[in-house]
């Protein structure tokens, strides 16, 4: 995609008939780090990578609750996304103070979906630069919507943004038939996570610090879990780097990964960099 | 001679002074009020919960004042597959109400919807009763007093009230206007405490109603005898809903009439 | 129209008792859920719209349309009829031509529904133009789709055997589209079918027409295969 005369606004269509600043917007979202969901039809999971700018930093929330039985991942510019979840918020207060019934996820989507699009069509106002992963359980069930800026939004039973999202996508695809008869909430975190982690770059792994987990379903409010509540699922994957970057090392993650599952349990407050220590200790004293 | 054009066709200042702008933005010593007086009225809205449903009736008339204006109007508002709404008081709000509560089904079961969601009597109740408190806020009620009947989302009977100042209840027997006063003691003797009502059966609950009604008709100046009886039930996962117009208060005796004494005809 | 010319195919019938909207829905993943994300939206009750093009454009014109026959059937206590309503879609869409500060509708909607007067089919376009149709095709398929809508009888065609033919027509206006899954979507609206209500076709006869579209598909084949023979 390279600089053209069509491309100085949203209200300008190019002669080939796309609207460059929505295209442009949509790259934005790749850019973000992944965030993946899945459901089951019972519950809906979103898993998500967290990105920290600098060492010392913080990781950059990923995953936000809407309510009590509706939540969305992000992938994008941060801040647009608060504003539309502060929207879905309002919105979904509203159905409860009006109507005193839960908001229902196609409604809220659909309502966040005409407020982007207006964003597309108007001169002064640039198109969001996010991209939400919609899960929520209402009456007519669970369900999961992809929403992008262009204002589009479309229903998933799995679904993947954000960076090299589409090898989590291929994972999905290959494993939807398990994923749809899952009947327990871990076994469904397990299927996200692995999926996430098919997203990750070399040299990169599932930690503690950077992976956000969250589900919502019959029975059990929209939670989110970050730190060390993550690790009971990290404990569960086989590896917690992407196995095809690393295709030498397989051993070696296995039979670190309970030992550090076991570690940090206990030194719950130790950083990242001890945890790599760790395993860096773990690697000379096997070979 | 004053040649500005914003001084045309004014008085001249020189001869009166210039002009006090207090006068225009004066505060008027009568606030504005809205707070109506209801005109074509309906009277009162019956309604009673019994083991797996609701019985809800109204008459069909409309009073000008103490005139039988009207005795066609459908006092009872069918919304989606399972709520009744009756309605009581000044009628064209009635009408204003029907309106809303139809907009409300279009948007919230035909637009975008994929199926597995309706509108259902709580939804409705807490709707109404927005709209009627944020209304009586502006000082400028819809004068009415509603009763909401159908199913919670547990489907056990759902009966709640809302009126023009935007108060909320709800009870085994619910009544509006006359019926308050006449028809929920008699409605109440079937069940002392509230949480019987599932003694109740549906045909006690069809005769307490009548009863009321025919009891209504001798007492209530503003009442007819043809009235719209609506039975909802919740029977084997379905709802059913027997809505019944036209029907006519029966049994009536007016033999009571000849022992009244004091005024009119019999004064001794 | 270019951002619509690319868009999948949607086409409307007027038929002699009512009127069928289809679509041709494109399915992209296999991860999406079947036989949601509807495309067909409904316009208060007795009015439906398909479109192409930029999607969330269509449902900005869709969501006009629901204010203008809400504020009609406020003023004058009864259902907007479809002229009027394309009356003043036609001048809310042309308003956006005439602007710097905007852009033009990226979508072809097709109007359809019944009223006091009967059946009526629009077909409006980004600039605002609108006309009356007895069939009306849109997207990639248009000329595939309108070659075969041109053969119909409007006169004697049924609302029943409207939505077969939607059903045919759409399957092979899909060889535009060839290398892509897709989703039949049919809508119809007729005073004796769905008592002038606009609604989704009901699942059997939604397969009928599916299967109905795949004989005809079968047998064209056949033909195109004796030919090659005879040679």
């Amino acid at each position: 995609m390279f600089r053209n005369n069509y491309d100085n606004d949203s209200v300008t269509y190019s002669p080939t008939g796309r609207l460059f600043q929505v295209e442009y917007a949509l790259e934005a979202i790749k850019q973000g780090s992944a965030a993946v969901g899945i459901t089951s039809g019972s519950h809906v999971v979103l898993v998500a990578l967290k990105r920290n700018a600098e060492e010392l930093g913080s990781y950059q929330k990923k995953i936000i609750k809407v309510d009590d039985h509706m939540g969305i991942a992000l992938a994008g510019l941060a801040p647009d996304a608060r504003v539309l979840s502060n929207y879905l918020r309002k919105l979904a207060m509203n159905s409860k103070l009006v109507f005193n019934r839960p908001l229902l996820t196609s409604k809220a989507v659909l309502s966040i979906a005409d407020k982007a699009q207006e964003n597309t069509q108007l001169y002064g106002s640039r198109p969001y630069g996010v991209g939400l992963l919609v899960a929520g359980w209402d009456e007519t069930g669970a369900h999961l919507y992809e929403f992008q800026p262009s204002g589009s939004v479309l229903e998933y039973n799995g679904a993947a943004i954000g960076a090299r999202s589409q090898a989590a996508r291929t994972y999905l695809e290959r494993n939807l038939d398990a994923i749809r008869s899952c009947t327990e909430i871990e076994e469904l975190v397990v299927h996200g996570l692995n999926a996430l982690r098919d997203t990750l770059s070399q040299d990169m792994e599932l930690t503690i610090q950077n992976t956000s987990v969250s589900f919502v379903g019959k029975d059990k409010d929209f939670t989110i879990h970050d730190n060390e509540d993550v690790q009971q699922w990290l404990d569960k994957l086989d590896s917690t780097s992407n196995d095809k970057n690393n295709a030498n090392d397989d051993e070696d993650d296995d039979n670190d990964e309970p030992a550090e599952g076991t570690a940090t349990a206990a030194d719950s407050t130790q950083p990242e960099l001890t945890q790599e220590g760790a395993a860096a200790d773990d690697n000379m004293e096997t070979d | 001679m004053n040649h500005d054009p914003f001084y045309w066709g004014r008085p001249s200042d020189e001869t009166y002074g210039h002009y006090n702008h207090a006068i225009a933005n004066a505060k008027s010593q009568i606030p504005t009020s809205h707070t109506q007086q209801p005109i074509i009225t309906g009277t009162s809205v019956l309604a009673l919960k019994f083991k797996n449903g609701v019985a809800i009736a109204a008459d069909n008339m409309g009073s000008y004042g103490s005139l039988l204006r009207f005795n066609n109007i459908e006092r009872l508002i069918r919304v989606g597959t399972e709520t009744i709404v009756g309605i009581s008081g000044d009628i064209s709000d009635l009408q204003y109400i029907e309106r809303l509560l139809h907009q409300l089904q279009t948007e919230e079961e035909v637009y975008d919807s994929d199926g597995g969601h309706n509108l259902r009597a709580p939804h409705v109740h807490e709707y109404l009763s927005r709209v009627m408190y944020n209304r009586r806020l502006k000082m400028d009620p819809l004068w009415n007093a509603i009763i909401v009947a159908g199913f919670s989302d547990d489907r056990t009977p759902f009966l709640r009230y809302v009126d023009l100042l935007g108060v909320t209840y709800g009870s085994l027997a619910l009544a509006t206007g006359f019926g308050a006063h006449l028809a929920v003691p008699l409605l109440r003797k079937l069940v002392p405490y509230d949480a019987d009502y599932e003694k109740v059966s549906e045909e006690q609950a069809r005769v307490a109603i009548a009863d009321s009604l025919r009891v209504l008709y001798y007492r209530d100046a503003r009442s007819s005898d043809k009235y719209t009886f609506a039975v909802l039930t919740f029977e084997n996962d379905k709802i059913n809903v027997d809505y019944k117009q036209d029907l006519k208060v029966e049994n009536q005796s007016w033999r009571f009439a000849e022992n009244l004494i004091g005024y009119g005809s019999k004064q001794q | 129209m270019k951002a619509v010319e690319n868009g999948s195919t949607s086409i409307g019938i007027k038929a002699k008792d009512g009127v069928v909207l289809a679509v041709e829905k494109i399915v992209n993943s296999k991860l999406l859920v079947p036989g949601k994300n509807k495309r067909i939206q409904t316009i208060d009750r007795h009015i439906g719209v398909a479109y192409s093009g930029l999607l969330p454009d269509g449902r900005h014109f869709v969501n006009r349309g629901r204010d203008e026959a809400s504020t009609y059937s406020n003023m004058y206590k009864e259902p907007v009829s479809i002229p009027h309503l394309m009356d003043r879609l036609g001048l809310y869409v042309q308003n956006y031509t005439c602007y710097n500060s905007v852009r033009p509708f990226g979508v072809v909607s097709i109007v359809g529904g019944v009223d006091a007067n009967g059946p009526h089919l629009y077909m409006i376009e980004p600039s605002g133009t609108y006309w009356g149709y007895t069939g009306a095709a849109t997207g990639k398929g248009r000329q595939t789709a309108k070659s075969e809508l041109e053969k119909l009888n409007f006169e004697e065609l049924t609302v029943r055997e409207a939505v077969k033919h939607a059903a045919r027509i759409i399957r092979q206006a899909h060889e535009d589209n060839k290398d892509k899954d897709y989703e039949l979507e049919i809508t119809w609206c007729s005073l004796e079918e769905t008592g002038g209500q606009h609604q989704f076709v009901p699942e059997d006869l939604l397969q009928e027409a599916i299967k109905f579209a795949q004989e005809e598909d079968d047998e064209d084949d056949e033909d195109e295969e004796d030919t090659e023979m005879a040679t």
